[in-house]
């Protein structure tokens, strides 16, 4: 039996170091978990011009075409401190966590910024979105949480997050409906009336909400954890959580479009999805996103293949 | 008081303790129940064939159980990784654990021994995310060297694992060789055998059947096992291509996508559980099996006992001449093993604590308002003091509930009940399921029971209830084992002198096995402060302002350390608060071992005096 056992040892370190080398190594590909809204964003736009990476086929069965060997995590942390330490890495972050542990690329050319994800010519972006539930009347601090969402005030909130505010009513709202409008903020005379309003949904709006929260309470001199009840988890569990408000105290957050009959939402403020490598990684600054694609499929398999 | 009323406290004492036994079964099938009952929609529209032998994970969340699917559920690829993922963790933890089994009982001088076991146990309190934090930032980077990718997969996740199993391995390995006869000893070692020839041809298979249940139990580990392996296993959904290659977990599969999940993807998780489930209840066959073997075979040695053992004995030593140069090679090369493992497990253990500490002492010491600091609203200035309390209350509301039932169920075990009786076989085996279910799963009956029924969203109540019943099985299994230890002479004496069975067991028993019900507490404690897959879905995970009740919601210390290493703002209070963790964990089990230690001692004493 421990003759087995030594044997299987001495296997696999033959293995281990039979991989070991000074022939180049294959690009790891660092992605989020199917259902994040950073793997949704970047899914949906980044195409070979024929596929993209998330589509679906002739049934209109998912089919997601991420290559098989990529490394899923759950977080954007877990992310970075992946492609941080890994010399042939990539990966993708919301623009908002951008540290200096790693190297942002271009893509198409374009530096992600306020000017290239306002004028689109940034593709990988997606927009943060408020909601609340269609047809359910709000408590009346709700209702004027949501006025001072809706408002100016968000500006600043958005810049605190690493997000870009948006100003044009039409982009607001979603294609074809009504614009909704920047408006300004008025102070009533005291805090209204309502149960703690309920804040749901996508982990990637955490900054922005809190930054929210806490300047709404101080505009009324209170506390933002007496008046609000956050718990961030993914933007499912807050359009789930809108869905099934009954008191007219919910507001829910997501990172990915909405488009739902049964919600009533605003797009607040924009959010690129970055590219990044390894910090000693100075060989590549700029892919395409056809490049991006081969990349993530696993067309591509080292960084000498990019042409 | 008159002699009826007297039994009918009796009665009445007895069937409180029952009645709390049977909370034990009533547990797991509130388990199985709740988890069937919520994955049979999912397996009705999958299909259940499908749903076990695809190998196509492609969920879409917003797949409804009225409309076609257009996502595709098939785990094939996950129980095939968390199969090999178990394979490879008993490989280099089992083998390790074996080894510094065989070294702590035979080898090491006993003091060394001492320090050296402790630090294992020690090992087995280390939170699972810790193990997790430790695999990104230092394992996976080392591993990258001589790896393809970035370090991340098999081999990465079995050296995680098999660290993670090594402490359960080696106390149960070495408790059951311990209690190899030392008669067996002396007579391989009177024929002329030399001491590691005695070790390994006479003393190590004399204990295999315990040293296998070990294994056993270090598998149910390791299926069991989230926060860590999804922190290095790479998590693609797709089978385990070479020692580097990303692959998944079942457990991953659960913690990864609950946040996201529409509801035939809910489902699926949920039916992930119950798979799962299905695992650990054939790990616990498994086991009752072979310590079966070994009750059975104790019984026979027994019966057999000295022809048998010196034909034995002559017959190995026989052996031993006939290759004899095959055989020192062999046994020396075992002895070796049996060295390198006590030193390596010792070394794991200096690496893991040293390299979170010397990450976060430096932060921790320029910062120490992380620990009491005030909570300020989307502060930049993280505090931790609200996980803090918010762990305090769920270590309280926990205890307050487990300890009790856990107690009355070991006092019914052990002081009243027969041994064959089916409810106590039952009991038996429900406290064995329960010690085997994975914690994450622990964390998906909690969702689906708890939390609708404490008004839908997670608070520290719904968190404490359902981490309360993962810590039965401890509890139970530590305070049977100190009542066990109290000598029957006390009992007897105490009943000869006319005291009854209740006053019995509360003035005399219990007393006496109150270190060791003392050190099951705190250990269960350990556990509470440590496990964050349980309170995930059930408590809420963001770091708020200090709970102001039990309906709150919060985040304990490791869901914090998860959640603070999670967005990639705050790696630096991340290291800090696994600091705090590691120390409260740490002192915790010392304070556990040093009363067990005096336990041992106290009784010692009694045996001697009386």
């Amino acid at each position: 039996m421990k003759k087995i056992w030594s044997l299987a040892l001495a296997i696999l370190m033959v293995f281990a170091f039979a991989s070991c080398g000074g022939v180049e190594k294959n690009i790891s590909v660092v992605v989020r978990e199917q259902g994040s809204g950073t793997r949704e964003a970047f899914d949906n736009v980044v195409t070979d011009g024929t596929h993209f990476l998330e589509e679906r086929d002739a049934d209109g069965k998912k089919v997601y075409n991420t290559t098989k060997t990529a490394i899923q995590q759950t977080k954007t942390g877990t992310v970075l401190s992946s492609v941080a330490s890994d010399k042939n890495a990539i990966g993708y972050i919301s623009l908002g966590s951008v540290s200096d542990t790693i190297n942002v690329i271009k893509v198409n050319g374009v530096v992600a910024s306020e000017e290239t994800v306002l004028s689109g010519d940034y593709k990988i972006q997606r927009p943060f979105v408020l909601m609340t539930k269609k047809g359910q009347t709000l408590t009346a601090r709700a209702a004027d949480f949501m006025n001072y969402l809706k408002s100016e005030a968000s500006a600043e909130h958005s810049e605190a997050a690493g997000c870009i505010f948006l100003s044009d009513p039409n982009r607001r709202a979603n294609d074809g409906a009504e614009a909704i409008e920047v408006t300004t903020f008025t102070k009533q005379a005291t805090l209204p009336e309502g149960d703690k309003i309920v804040i749901r949904g996508s982990t990637s709006m955490e900054k922005f909400i809190n930054s929210a929260a806490k300047g709404y309470a101080d505009i009324y001199g209170v506390a933002a954890e007496d008046i609000f009840d956050i718990q961030l988890e993914g933007s499912s569990i807050g359009r789930k959580a809108v869905e099934d408000d009954t008191k007219g105290n919910v507001i829910g957050l997501s990172s990915a479009s909405v488009n739902q009959d049964d919600i009533d939402s605003f797009n607040v403020c924009l959010d690129a999805v970055v590219v990044i490598v390894n910090k000693e990684n100075t060989s590549v600054t700029d892919l395409t996103l056809t490049q991006l694609y081969d990349i993530f499929s696993g067309k591509i398999k080292k960084f000498s293949e990019v042409k | 008081m008159t002699i009826l009323s007297a039994k009918n406290k009796e009665k009445l004492g007895k069937a409180v303790f029952a009645t709390a036994a049977v909370v034990c079964v009533i547990a797991v099938a509130a388990i199985f129940a709740f988890l069937i009952i919520k994955s049979i929609p999912a397996f009705a529209k999958i299909g259940v064939f499908e749903f076990v032998f695809g190998d196509n994970w492609s969920p879409d969340r917003l797949d409804t159980y009225d409309s076609p699917l257009s996502g595709t559920y098939g785990i094939l690829t996950m129980i095939v990784g968390t199969l090999s993922a178990t394979v490879g963790a008993l490989m280099i933890g089992g083998i390790l654990g074996y080894f510094t089994a065989v070294f702590l009982v035979f080898y090491c001088p006993k003091k060394l021994g001492r320090i050296l076991s402790a630090v294992i146990n020690l090992l087995a309190g280390i939170p699972s995310v810790v193990y997790g934090f430790f695999g990104i930032v230092f394992l996976l980077p080392l591993l990258s060297n001589i790896a393809p990718n970035n370090g991340s997969g098999l081999l990465a996740t079995s050296i995680i694992l098999g660290i993670m199993i090594l402490p359960t391995v080696v106390s149960l390995s070495k408790t059951s060789l311990e209690a190899v006869p030392r008669a067996y000893y002396e007579g391989s070692v009177a024929l002329g055998a030399t001491h590691s020839e005695t070790v390994f041809r006479i003393m190590s298979p004399a204990a295999r059947s315990g040293i296998t249940a070990s294994l056993i139990l270090g598998i149910g580990r390791a299926l069991g096992e989230t926060m860590a392996v999804v922190m290095v296993a790479g998590n693609a959904p797709t089978y385990p291509d070479g020692i580097f290659s990303s692959f998944r977990v079942l457990t991953a599969n659960i913690v990864m996508e609950m946040g996201y999940a529409g509801e035939v993807q809910e489902g699926a998780l949920v039916a992930t559980g119950v798979i799962l489930l299905f695992f650990v209840l054939l790990v616990n066959v498994l086991f009752r099996l072979i310590s079966k073997k070994a009750v059975e075979k104790s019984v026979k040695k027994q019966k057999s006992h000295r022809r048998g053992r010196i034909s034995a004995l002559t017959k190995s030593i026989k052996n031993n001449i006939s290759a004899f140069t095959y055989k020192i090679k062999a046994v020396s090369i075992c002895k070796g093993m049996a060295l390198f493992s006590g030193i390596l497990a010792a070394v794991v253990l200096v690496l893991v604590i040293g390299f979170i500490f010397s990450k976060g002492m430096p932060y921790l010491i320029k910062n120490p308002s992380i620990i009491y600091g005030k909570y300020e609203f989307a502060s930049e200035n993280i505090t931790i003091l609200p996980s803090i309390i918010t762990t305090l209350y769920a270590v309280a509301i926990s205890l307050i509930i487990a300890v009790p039932i856990g107690i009355m169920t070991a006092i019914f075990l052990n002081e009243y009940a027969g041994r064959d009786n089916i409810l106590v076989r039952i009991i038996r085996s429900a406290i064995d399921i329960l010690a085997g279910v994975p914690s994450i799963v622990y964390g998906l009956f909690g969702m689906i029971a708890f939390v609708p029924l404490l008004g839908g969203s997670g608070s520290i109540l719904a968190g404490a209830l359902t981490v309360s019943i993962m810590l039965l099985p401890t509890i139970v299994r530590s305070t049977e084992e100190s009542l066990k230890s109290v000598a029957d002479a006390m009992r007897e004496g105490s009943l000869a002198l006319g005291a009854g069975k209740l006053r019995t067991i509360f003035k005399i028993v219990l007393p006496s096995a109150l270190p060791g019900i003392l050190s099951a507490v705190i250990l269960s404690m350990g556990r509470v402060i440590s496990e964050s897959a349980p309170f995930l879905y059930t408590m809420g995970s963001v770091i708020t302002s200090i709970p102001t009740g039990i309906m709150d919601s919060g985040a304990t210390l490791a869901v914090a350390l998860y959640q603070l290493s999670g967005e990639g703002w705050y790696i630096n209070e991340a290291y800090a608060t696994a600091v705090v963790l590691i120390v409260l964990v740490l002192v915790l089990n010392f304070s556990a071992e040093v009363l067990a230690g005096k336990l041992s001692k106290k009784l010692k004493g009694e045996t001697n005096g009386k």
